[in-house]
């Protein structure tokens, strides 16, 4: 079963790979990386390598996202409408390694991107900079590379999930909508209606765990914790919550010692946790579905 | 590479029992009980919309049964599909290539599922592929090559079955006759054959039995010589003449060996079943004086006995006026259930 997987995830990668919107995004998304550096090089005195990578924070939190939502929304629905399904599940592949190959394959041309990305930015800071912070670089990629796979890992279970294109496509825009226009709203929206106030700094518990549930900002306070400087989350802010309290993690909101799932590190177990639901869902679905 | 599995069904290909597919209040598959045998090429018939695809669904776990169960090569459907699929080629109906690989790719790709050591080109070359389309992308395929296409990945790993549901759409008269020729060397290699179709020619030229499907029901499963038996010295006579018929239906309808006798104006229809009853008409309407000015005779052909059992819905069949309305009745009646 598991050479299923990868054999359908091989196929995945060489279709995916011949997808010219998704080379115009990876080629995006490189050519912001070598605009921001030669800008930065060109403006900016005294910066050193490390401190520029913190730039690509920018960038990545929102081309990336993009990328593997659109390299993914497709995956298993697109091909129960066009029909492509029944080919390929005519063959020894069954369901379960179908979905599997298939995040797999996706997965692999979204690493593919960031490793791209994140490259040009490796020899870039050394020509221009001349130092190669390795560990941060390293750390960072990594960081990255999961927030990647878990939009992949989103959208594809998304496409999993439904019967139809515009289902997939309604659901993955609205999700990627609630992450960066509407949580403030969804979240300091309901303190504001319990407590008369919006979230303080110091705001209750509950809110400070669901508020970091938000990919993108477990992604930019994982990503604070490994590189020099700081990213700031890509957010629509609606003035609900204290302005001191934008852009500082749970963990410095907390008074005193943060409980663990308030830590950064947890970002990892909130990254992760929008990567397998949305995947376990669609399985779930998607096995018992009738094509 | 795989060896099929001893178990008591070994020589059933494809066994059904009770098989029912129910979306809301339409049924689409009704309590269908088929056997197809090893090695046999098995042809299923029946219109558009009679509940062929639904079934062959069923078979490959692309849909799951409301009711009932079905076997394919010894193994359940549902539960031991894992089973199947390496053993079985599949040409499914309303499915696509992607547009993006090249043919080639496609023949690799499915080799390397079913970890075949098949040879791409001679499986392009076996459904007529040639090697420059073979580079191409899949894309650029018109609909009979995708069908070619997706015929080769089907034949990949000499499978002991093949599941074909409607093999010969988007081909034209020259790639029919190829995919019947197609059906008949994978016969002779002893695969079973299982393949449905809405015109009956197309089944009956390779089909060692066929089933008819109408609405979700089968309504007939026999070999081509018994279907023609049964229709047996089936026709229809329509004589012509100078009186008014309706006077002289009566006289023919008293003649043994016919079903039914219709009259409007000077034309007389009469419904055989047995031939002497032909004659038995002339003689009893000479008899009586009248004169016949015209006499005409149709045999009861293949495609009407298919109308027939499917209510005259398989209208894309072909079915000619040759045959009149009056010799469905006739068979309805003799048709096995």
């Amino acid at each position: 079963m598991s050479s299923h997987v990868s054999t359908v995830a091989r196929k995945e990668f060489d279709d995916a790979g011949r997808s010219k919107l998704l080379w115009s995004l990876i080629g995006l998304l490189v050519g912001l990386v070598v605009i921001g550096y030669v800008a930065i090089w060109y403006t900016v005195d005294d910066v050193t390598a490390a401190e520029v990578l913190s730039f690509l924070g920018t960038p990545l939190q929102v081309i990336l996202p993009v990328a593997a939502l659109i390299a993914g929304y497709m995956a298993v629905v697109g091909e129960r409408r066009s029909g492509s399904i029944k080919l390929l599940l005519g063959l020894p592949p069954n369901r379960t390694d179908v979905l599997f190959g298939k995040l797999l394959g996706r997965t692999a041309v979204v690493g593919l991107a960031v490793a791209l990305a994140f490259l040009v930015s490796l020899v870039l800071g050394a020509v221009f900079f001349g130092s190669v912070p390795f560990v941060d670089w390293l750390g960072f990629a990594a960081i990255s590379l999961l927030f990647g796979i878990t939009f992949v890992g989103l959208a594809v279970g998304v496409s999993a999930a439904v019967s139809t294109r515009g289902k997939s496509m309604a659901i993955v825009v609205g999700l990627y909508m609630v992450f960066v226009a509407l949580w403030e709203l969804l979240t300091a929206g309901p303190y504001h209606l319990l407590y008369d106030e919006g979230p303080p700094v110091e705001a209750e518990t509950w809110y400070l765990v669901l508020d970091q549930f938000n990919p993108i900002f477990a992604y930019t306070n994982l990503a604070n914790q490994v590189v020099e400087g700081s990213i700031f989350p890509f957010q629509f802010q609606y003035g609900l919550q204290s302005m001191e309290a934008y852009g500082m993690t749970p963990a410095e909101r907390y008074p005193g010692d943060a409980p663990f799932y308030l830590q950064e590190w947890f970002g990892v177990v909130v990254l992760l946790f929008w990567l397998a639901v949305p995947v376990a869902i669609g399985y779930y679905r998607f096995e018992r579905t009738d094509l | 590479m795989y060896r099929r599995h001893v178990v008591a069904t070994e020589m059933t290909a494809i066994e059904t029992s009770g098989l029912t597919k129910e979306y809301g209040d339409l049924t689409a598959v009704d309590d269908l009980d088929l056997t197809v045998d090893d090695g046999e090429v098995f042809g299923f018939l029946g219109p558009n919309g009679a509940g062929k695809s639904t079934t062959i669904n069923m078979l490959l776990d692309f849909a799951r049964p409301t009711a009932g169960s079905a076997t394919v090569l010894g193994y359940d459907a549902q539960t031991e599909a894992d089973e199947i699929s390496p053993r079985v080629g599949v040409l499914p109906e309303g499915f696509d290539i992607y547009p993006r690989l090249s043919g080639r790719r496609h023949i690799e790709f499915a080799s390397k599922t079913k970890a075949a050591g098949d040879d791409p080109d001679e499986i392009l070359d076996r459904v007529g592929l040639s090697a420059e389309d073979a580079q191409r992308s899949a894309g650029d395929y018109s609909k009979g090559m995708r069908q070619r296409l997706a015929t080769g990945m089907a034949l990949v790993g000499d499978p002991d079955l093949l599941i074909m549901d409607e093999p010969s759409s988007g081909l034209d008269p020259h790639g029919i006759r190829e995919m019947q020729e197609l059906v008949r060397s994978e016969a002779e290699r002893g695969t079973t054959v299982f393949f449905s179709s809405h015109i009956l020619e197309h089944v009956e030229a390779v089909c060692d039995r066929i089933g008819v499907l109408n609405e979700g029901e089968l309504v007939a499963v026999d070999t081509i010589e018994g279907l023609r038996d049964e229709i047996g010295g089936g026709a229809t006579m329509t004589l012509a003449l100078s009186s008014p018929a309706a006077e002289l239906r009566a006289v023919a309808a008293d003649v043994r060996g016919l079903t039914d006798v219709t009259a409007s104006g000077r034309t007389l229809e009469c419904t055989i079943t047995d031939p002497s009853a032909k004659a038995g008409v002339v003689t009893a309407l000479a008899d009586t004086g009248a004169t016949i000015e015209d006499l005409r005779i149709e045999e009861v052909s293949l495609e009407s006995l298919f109308t027939a059992l499917t209510n005259g819905s398989g209208s894309e069949t072909g079915t000619d006026a040759r045959s009149g309305t009056g010799d469905g009745a006739a068979l309805e009646t003799e048709v096995p259930r």
